[in-house]
């Protein structure tokens, strides 16, 4: 299509969030700790306020501290909340859940959560998981306590984002056949794991169905409406490459109804469809493209910028044993009283501070960061 | 003296040690190493499992394959990584993969022999919790109208690695509070879980069970009929009766044994090698209050 305007997707940070983020927007932010993760859209959200929000997970916790720190999480669906440079837990989110201000929280764990973004991205309606057996995560429900799965009397979803159950366990109907280590005609497994008890079992167990069989505790698909990731590049056209560690991304992004993404650099289409195979999301899954380079700030991006940890440990001194009206404020006054990131970044960071975190193109992260002093 | 005595001399009178004494932290380090056996596909966490595998494998388990639960098999740990999504714990990796990756890929399909792990609490069959303490309702469904009296980090991938290792070594600070005889919450089956009728298996998990705990006074491992934990080795200025007291239920120690304490040879690579610039090394207990 000659006449396609291929600049249609692309908007600033402060438009995709205005058109895309409301008040109880269930979201989900793609990275892993302190990598790639979308702080570009996560700070505009701060600055513009939006609150309530029902934000899912799979291992954080920059962005969701931040959200948590500006009060903006209601509901949260979890798998880790541990923070990097000496926080454990992370500070704002852990007193938000002890206090009440954040009024849900659903855990899984990194597994059954990743399996639920699997799920979603194939586009089909469960996936097994061989984990979260035998363990609380299967038995606490908050979502089923409060009342909110399932169908209401009009015969519609009570929340279009909560799935009618937690988990399913059933008897795999398979028997168990497939499951590793097992034996082949020619010969025993060749991989390392030795244990696998169902292959020396007088009897199976009984749990969760009531009778005997081989349990696999099925994980619904994770269906938020909107999904955020940060890339490297994006082409224009919207085609997403991202370099290095992958964690969650690529399955989560394409789980929800919209994807925003955001990126270090847009390019031309051409410069990433000549190695299609690098590529890993197509831009007909897209409906925002936001580029600032540095946004990932504090955290990680590959070939790009390292993390600055320095950020991190002034940050666990900035907040210790406050309360979490004064965290509010921390996050007020460092995010939401900045125009948008380029001031954040250069007059809240400083060129200076960002420019010694860039990458070595060998280690891909910056060698020479100082840490731990 | 030859270079490398003469670089040890100057490392050991920088930071005021002897080649023979050891700090609680470099313990531990040697302690958890030990149980990194040669050939294994182990799971750690970056910090001290970290560091014990690195020195596991530049000492006894030169085999030992390392994998980070974001997804990465099998790095080279050029500079120490602060988190496994750290792009330090990228380096030179066989591949990099996502979440599903690590625990489907690697540990489903059977390369996850041997996993590393911390919690918050620990109880008598190696049942962990690291989700909350006390009462573990978010204030929106709980009868006080708060949350939990402490949150913290959730399963991770705790829960995930130990229902698909064959073994499971835990790191945990020794407490009794840390060491109650049942779990407020059960994060993670890392042992037997319960008695005959409520074991892992009867739950469905078909691996695992093998389990050791390391902790700053001790190893523990399970009774092998019930699958409790007992005292295995006391560490040097430990007494077993000291262990019992600081323990949540009535400990068997009547196997104790002593430890065996780290060589001068494991000192040696795990200061010089393993962490020279004791980022990690440096750092008192953990936890302890």
């Amino acid at each position: 299509m000659a006449n396609e305007d291929l600049t249609s997707k692309v908007m600033t940070a402060a438009e995709a969030v205005r058109r895309f983020i409301r008040p109880g927007t269930h979201i989900a932010f793609g990275g892993f700790a302190v990598l790639r993760r979308p702080m570009t859209i996560a700070r505009e959200i701060v600055r513009q306020g939006i609150g309530d929000l029902f934000v899912t997970m799979n291992g954080g916790t920059t962005v969701e501290e931040m959200l948590a720190g500006a009060g903006l999480i209601k509901w949260l669906e979890t798998t880790y909340l541990g923070m990097e440079g000496g926080m454990p837990v992370a500070y704002a989110v852990r007193l938000a859940i002890e206090q009440g201000e954040i009024e849900l929280v659903e855990d899984y764990s990194n597994w059954s959560f990743a399996l639920r973004t699997v799920a979603a991205r194939y586009g089909l309606p469960f996936m097994p998981c061989l984990g979260d057996l035998g363990s609380d995560l299967i038995t606490h429900d908050t979502f089923g306590r409060a009342g909110l799965r399932g169908r209401d009397e009009k015969g519609r979803w009570r929340h279009p984002g909560i799935p009618p159950r937690k988990y399913a366990v059933i008897d795999d109907p398979f028997e168990g056949w497939g499951l590793r280590p097992r034996d082949y005609r020619s010969g025993p497994d060749t991989c390392a794991n030795k244990s696998n008890a169902y292959r020396q079992a007088d009897s199976l167990p009984t749990a969760y169905t009531g009778k005997p069989g081989v349990k696999v505790a099925l994980v619904p698909p994770l269906l938020p409406e909107v999904t955020v990731v940060r890339a490297q590049r994006v082409a224009l056209d919207g085609t997403v490459r991202i370099e290095g560690l992958l964690g969650p991304d690529v399955d989560q992004s394409l789980a929800g109804r919209i994807l925003i993404v955001e990126c270090e650099r847009i390019c031309p289409p051409e410069e990433l469809r000549a190695v299609p195979e690098h590529n890993q999301i197509p831009g007909h899954f897209v409906s925002a493209i936001v580029e600032q380079p540095f946004g990932g700030y504090p955290t990680a991006v590959p070939n790009y910028y390292d993390y600055d940890y320095e950020w991190f440990r002034e940050y666990g001194q900035a907040v210790r044993g406050r309360t979490l009206a004064e965290v509010h404020e921390y996050w007020h006054e460092q995010v939401a009283t900045t125009r948008d990131d380029w001031d954040y970044l250069l007059n809240r960071v400083g060129l200076k501070r960002l420019a010694a975190l860039r990458a070595d193109p060998r280690h891909h992260y910056n060698p020479e960061l100082s840490r731990f002093k | 003296m030859c270079a490398l005595d003469a670089k040890y001399e100057a490392y050991l009178s920088q930071h005021g040690l002897t080649a023979s004494e050891f700090t609680p932290m470099e313990l531990l380090a040697c302690a958890v190493a030990r149980e990194l056996t040669d050939g294994a596909f182990a799971f750690v966490g970056t910090g001290l499992p970290l560091l014990a595998a690195t020195l596991a494998k530049k000492t006894t388990a030169p085999s030992l394959t390392i994998i980070l639960e974001a997804g990465t098999f099998d790095p080279e740990i050029a500079d120490l990584p602060i988190s496994v999504a750290d792009p330090r714990a990228a380096f030179n990796a066989a591949t990099l993969g996502t979440l599903a990756d690590a625990f489907g890929t690697i540990a489903a399909r059977g390369y996850c022999t041997l996993g590393v792990l911390g919690a918050a609490e620990c109880d008598m069959y190696g049942n962990l919790n690291s989700t909350a303490i006390g009462n573990p309702l978010p204030a929106g469904i709980s009868p006080t109208g708060r949350g939990p009296d402490v949150r913290l980090t959730g399963s991770g991938g705790a829960n995930s690695i130990a229902a698909l290792a064959d073994k499971i070594v835990v790191m945990m600070v020794h407490e009794k509070r840390r060491f109650p005889p049942r779990v407020s919450y059960l994060t993670t089956v890392a042992g037997r879980r319960g008695p005959a009728g409520e074991s892992r298996f009867d739950y469905g998990l078909f691996r695992g069970g093998e389990l050791k705990v390391i902790t700053d006074l001790c190893t523990l491992k399970p009774d092998p009929v019930t699958g409790i934990l007992v005292l295995d080795e006391v560490f040097p200025g430990v007494t077993p009766e000291e262990v019992r007291e600081n323990t949540g239920w009535d400990l068997d120690i009547s196997h104790a044994r002593p430890f065996r304490p780290p060589s001068e040879e494991e000192l040696r690579v795990l200061r010089l090698e393993v962490d020279p610039h004791r980022f990690y090394l440096g750092r008192t207990r953990k936890g302890r209050r």
